[in-house]
């Protein structure tokens, strides 16, 4: 007789497989929990991660099919000998040269057009949707925005005239596309493109009215980091050129990967929750399975079964259902959640394909979580082998509870049976109560933080929308208007005048990209601090944004160094004020302020509380505080929709969680639950000795939970892009909603139990073990 | 015929805290293959304890226990599993059948275990619950799952079947049928039979009766004409 070595994990027709079979359908709500949650921690990774990765995926693919360039060398004299030592810097691989001019489109409403006028589009190149290809032989053909071409219902063959510097060309339309540079393409005055005022067109350098093309921007590819490419133009070049853009804060791609930044980071972090909760109830599930079949462990024992097959046996229940769990996920989630956003999404970014992908990083995860299973199942079983045999046979005997610190006091006596019984019954067994309590922090972290993000993103429209601006209009103004012109229009409407610029400050060795927000006295955009109240930055005094001084690591007193883009004229600040701005970050000082740095002062655009209509020759487009708030809310819309999904998969963990462990504890105290009722005690004494407990480690756990959801919240805001600055809270009412959502789930789970109790047989349940 | 298990000089010791219980002190017999042996005794004598180190359920504190001339004792966890799979076959006061495998699977779940060709309606036609097969332990009559786990028992034709209180839970007229069943098991399969009860009734029916009193041999007698147990009076 030989003893039989085989693998009982994969041994589809050994009597034990049968077994775990049956024993997973006669804990049917557990088992499926866990499935459930090991398939929605790999779903959601997978399907956020399948969009994201999607998104980097397609970009990446965009980007290198037109070539795009690594950088933008922007200047106003770009003659060729400057072409040949740029060429002659030896990183440098590739460059190519382009005027780019805004023009306004022969429409009724003025769109603004940025025209490229490209010496060979080999850089940077235009994606062809419908029509010939660039031919950079041609001097009458243009090839336009698809977006723009949509919206004005332009087609290949049309006309379209444009006008800039005071000249107007007439062109027509080659082909449709889009543009590498021009995935995120907005105005100035407004977050969301909208596609009637706005577009962009390439053309040959040949259909350029004139002789010499006045190039003014360079793209170049080259090899090594930027910064270092960047330190080497400065080195060798200072003073030939105004500014150096890299690809990465060129501002459609930034736009586009703090998107994508985004969403991984919400793709990230929840899964974790899941898993944890997955492997939480796994841990409960396979403990009380174990208790359970103690007797049955013992005759498998007994019957020469050895210790290292019966455990597999047990640990091979969680790995069929995670490993289910697991699959299910990566194929779904893919399939299904980039369809939900990339609607949404494609509406402001503009890009050729938009398709899910995949990567192997969701396997890993799924992969990883296996062995978690494993290892979870693991420490569950792992007493087995501990018990002789002789032991596992005989019913485990009553833990023996100690008197403890509490009953010294003389208040113990006077407690009602009910605390002293669920005190003694949490004491007796911890592991319950503590997995209980993880269970509960888990779900009100999830929520908390999934409310606080709510009410984050409804602060940050209201501090915007309302606490900083408080205009009705912003007429946005033509960069050719002279300065007599725009104050006509200011004083025509009642108006203030703002100059808003793009900078890079710098401090130390940190640089970073922000904006100058130049105010005059005025009522119509009041720049705030954190708690909304107003802070008055003086005529000679600058002010830092809270997120921009986090940054770059200053405060009051310190002196920043900084400039603003298209110019190389740096100059130094010290720091006066400091004050809070939600979405854009950098300084804010007076027109005098700014005089005195001896740089130019030129309005951007004008504020009023006037609702205007009519149109300006010195302005380029007048935008309301309705529109604004309207292209914020789609612009936020993919975000709401996280939100949203979030809320929901949060209530469905805590149902899941509390029922699990509201199971677990029922069935552990089955039999003094009986004992108590044969007592005399009536169902509605024991429903309330089960409700007290669970409310007090629903309780505790939700206290805890607080600051874990404070921190995943924290995370999130943190990683929403530099110029974003939001800090973590929930307001009163959500933290209430958060609490009754968490309470109501608890004490409904406690219902369910109730006709248990009133159903309990005692004679049944007080007979000898199974 | 020659002897199977021998117990030499054998203590067993249970510590808890201070208190030290000899539930086995010094305790010397044999048994010979193929013997349908009784042992008696009151409750808490010894007697579980005695069957569970004989079948490799737990360990001796001092002295030897030889099974087909192996020292058992000495034996680690494997070799003491092994020796399980091979030797012994158990059966308890409270069946404890795998409550979610039917009559057929539970006999068959012997299969994972040994190298045996185990025909699982045979063997539980030999105890006559052929018709049983397809049935899970609930549905079945504490006898009926008594001789189901005979049948699981037996399945891997181990050299002896140690029943513990294998009647305690059943009524007499059931008792009967199941006690005959593993006499015949011992006379007809030679099979090494081990049982421990407290009904001294059985005596009579035993090759060899070995009574025990507080951890200790009482007396050891040998029966010439054993009863059947069809014959006895209860």
């Amino acid at each position: 007789m030989k003893i039989r070595k085989r693998s009982l994990i994969w041994n589809g027709d050994g009597m034990l497989f049968k077994k775990m079979l049956r024993d997973i359908l006669k804990h049917k709500t557990q088992f499926l929990s866990i499935f459930l949650m090991a398939f929605l921690g790999v779903f959601v990774f997978a399907g956020v991660g399948g969009e994201s990765v999607g998104l980097e995926v397609n970009i990446d693919k965009y980007y290198e099919d037109t070539n795009l360039a690594d950088g933008w060398i922007y200047s106003a004299n770009l003659d060729d000998d400057f072409v040949d030592k740029v060429n002659n810097l030896s990183p440098t691989l590739q460059s190519e040269r382009q005027l780019v001019v805004d023009s306004v489109g022969d429409f009724s409403n003025d769109p603004d057009i940025t025209l490229h006028f490209v010496e060979n589009n080999t850089l940077s190149k235009f994606y062809l949707i419908d029509g010939e290809p660039l031919n950079i032989s041609d001097d009458d053909g243009v090839w336009l925005d698809k977006s723009f071409a949509d919206a004005k219902g332009l087609k290949v063959g049309d006309n379209i005239t444009f006008e800039f510097n005071g000249i107007e060309i007439e062109r027509q339309i080659r082909g449709i596309g889009y543009s590498p540079e021009y995935v995120y393409h907005a105005s100035t005055s407004s977050i969301i493109p909208d596609f009637n005022k706005i577009g962009f067109a390439y053309m040959s350098y040949e259909a350029f009215p004139g002789d010499n093309v006045p190039y003014n921007v360079m793209q170049v590819k080259f090899n090594g980091t930027a910064s270092a490419y960047n330190d080497l133009l400065s080195d060798k070049r200072d003073g030939d050129y105004n500014s150096f853009v890299e690809q990465s804060e060129h501002s459609s791609v930034n736009q586009f990967s703090e998107e994508m930044d985004q969403h991984k980071m919400m793709g990230d972090i929840f899964p974790v929750v899941f898993i944890l909760i997955a492997m939480l109830i796994l841990l409960t599930t396979m403990t009380r399975i174990i208790a359970h079949q103690r007797t049955q462990i013992g005759i498998l024992k007994a019957s020469g079964f050895s210790n290292r097959s019966i455990m597999i046996h047990y640990i091979s229940y969680g790995f069929w259902l995670v490993f289910a769990g697991s699959i299910l996920g990566l194929i779904v989630g893919p399939l299904t959640l980039p369809q939900l956003f990339y609607p949404s999404m494609s509406a402001t970014y503009k890009m050729p394909s938009w398709d899910p992908a995949w990567s192997m990083d969701f396997v890993y995860v799924a992969a990883l979580m296996i062995v978690m299973s494993l290892v979870v199942s693991f420490i569950a079983v792992r007493s087995i082998s501990k018990e002789k045999p002789a032991d596992t046979i005989r019913p485990k005997a009553p833990k023996i509870t100690t008197t403890g610190l509490l009953e010294k006091f003389g208040f113990w006596k006077r407690l009602s049976f009910n605390a002293r019984w669920n005190y003694r019954d949490a004491k007796r067994n911890k592991f319950r109560a503590v997995m209980t309590i993880v269970g509960v922090i888990g779900c009100s972290a999830l929520l908390v933080s999934a409310f606080g993000m709510y009410d984050g993103m409804n602060d940050l429209k209201e501090w915007e929308y309302n606490q900083i601006n408080h205009y009705d209009s912003k007429l946005v103004i033509d960069e050719e208007a002279v300065m007599s012109e725009i104050d006509d229009v200011a004083d025509e409407v009642n108006g203030d005048k703002l100059m808003e610029s793009a900078i890079e400050i710098e401090s130390g060795s940190t640089k970073k990209s922000g904006s100058l927000l130049v105010l005059n006295d005025t009522d119509l955009v009041t720049p705030t601090d954190y708690d909304w109240n107003k802070v008055e930055i003086g005529d000679d005094e600058v002010s830092i944004s809270q997120k921009m001084a986090n940054l770059l690591g200053v405060g009051v007193g310190d002196t920043v160094r900084w400039h603003i883009m298209g110019s190389d004229k740096w100059v130094n600040t010290t720091i006066d004020k400091i004050h809070s701005d939600p979405t854009s970050q950098g300084l804010i000082m007076s027109a005098d302020k700014l005089e005195d740095l001896d740089l130019n002062y030129t309005p951007t655009s004008i504020v009023t509380a006037e609702h205007v209509d009519k149109n300006y020759s010195a302005i380029k487009a007048s935008n309301s505080m309705k529109e604004m708030t309207s292209s914020w809310d789609e612009l936020t819309e993919s975000m709401w929709l996280l939100i949203y999904i979030l809320i929901f998969f949060a209530s469905l963990l805590a149902v899941v969680v509390l029922y699990n462990l509201g199971l677990l504890s029922f069935t552990e105290i089955e039999r003094e639950i009986a004992t108590l009722k044969v007592l005399g005690f009536k169902t509605g004494a024991l429903r309330k000795l089960l409700l007290t407990q669970n409310l007090w480690f629903t309780a505790i756990g939700f206290i805890l939970g607080l600051p874990v959801g404070y921190y995943i919240l924290a995370i999130m805001w943190e990683s929403s892009g530099d110029s974003f600055y939001i800090l973590p809270s929930i307001s009163p009412l959500n933290l209430l909603l958060t609490a009754a959502i968490t309470f109501s789930l608890s004490i409904l789970v406690n219902l369910m139990f109730s006709r248990k109790i009133k159903r309990l047989d005692m004679v049944e349940s007080l007979k000898g073990v199974e | 015929m020659s002897t199977i298990i021998e117990f030499k000089n054998v203590n067993k010791e249970y510590r808890s805290g201070d208190h030290i219980l000899k539930a086995m002190d010094n305790v010397n017999f044999t048994i010979d293959e193929g013997e349908f042996v009784v042992i008696l005794g009151p409750s808490g004598a010894g007697k579980s304890t005695l069957l569970n180190l004989l079948g490799g359920l737990d360990s001796v504190t001092s002295g030897q226990i030889i099974v087909k001339g192996q020292n058992v004792e000495s034996f680690n966890d494997n070799q003491l599993t092994e020796y399980r799979a091979r030797n012994v076959g158990f059966i308890f006061q409270f069946y404890n059948l795998i409550p979610n495998l039917t009559s057929l699977e539970n006999v068959e779940l012997m299969k994972d275990i040994v190298d045996v060709n185990i025909d699982g309606l045979n063997v539980l036609d030999s105890v006559g619950l052929k018709d049983h097969a397809n049935q899970f332990p609930a549905q079945l009559s504490g006898g009926e799952q008594q001789r189901v786990s005979i049948a699981r028992a037996v399945a891997k034709q181990p050299a002896m079947l140690l029943c513990d209180e294998p009647t305690g839970a059943l009524d007499s007229k059931t008792g009967v049928l199941i006690l005959n069943l593993l006499q015949e098991m011992s006379n007809n399969k030679n099979t090494t039979v081990v049982i421990v009860t407290h009904n001294a009734i059985l005596a009579e029916a035993a090759d060899k009766v070995i009574r025990i009193k507080n951890g200790q041999i009482e007396s050891i007698a040998v029966n010439e004409n054993p009863k059947k147990v069809t014959d006895l009076e209860w």
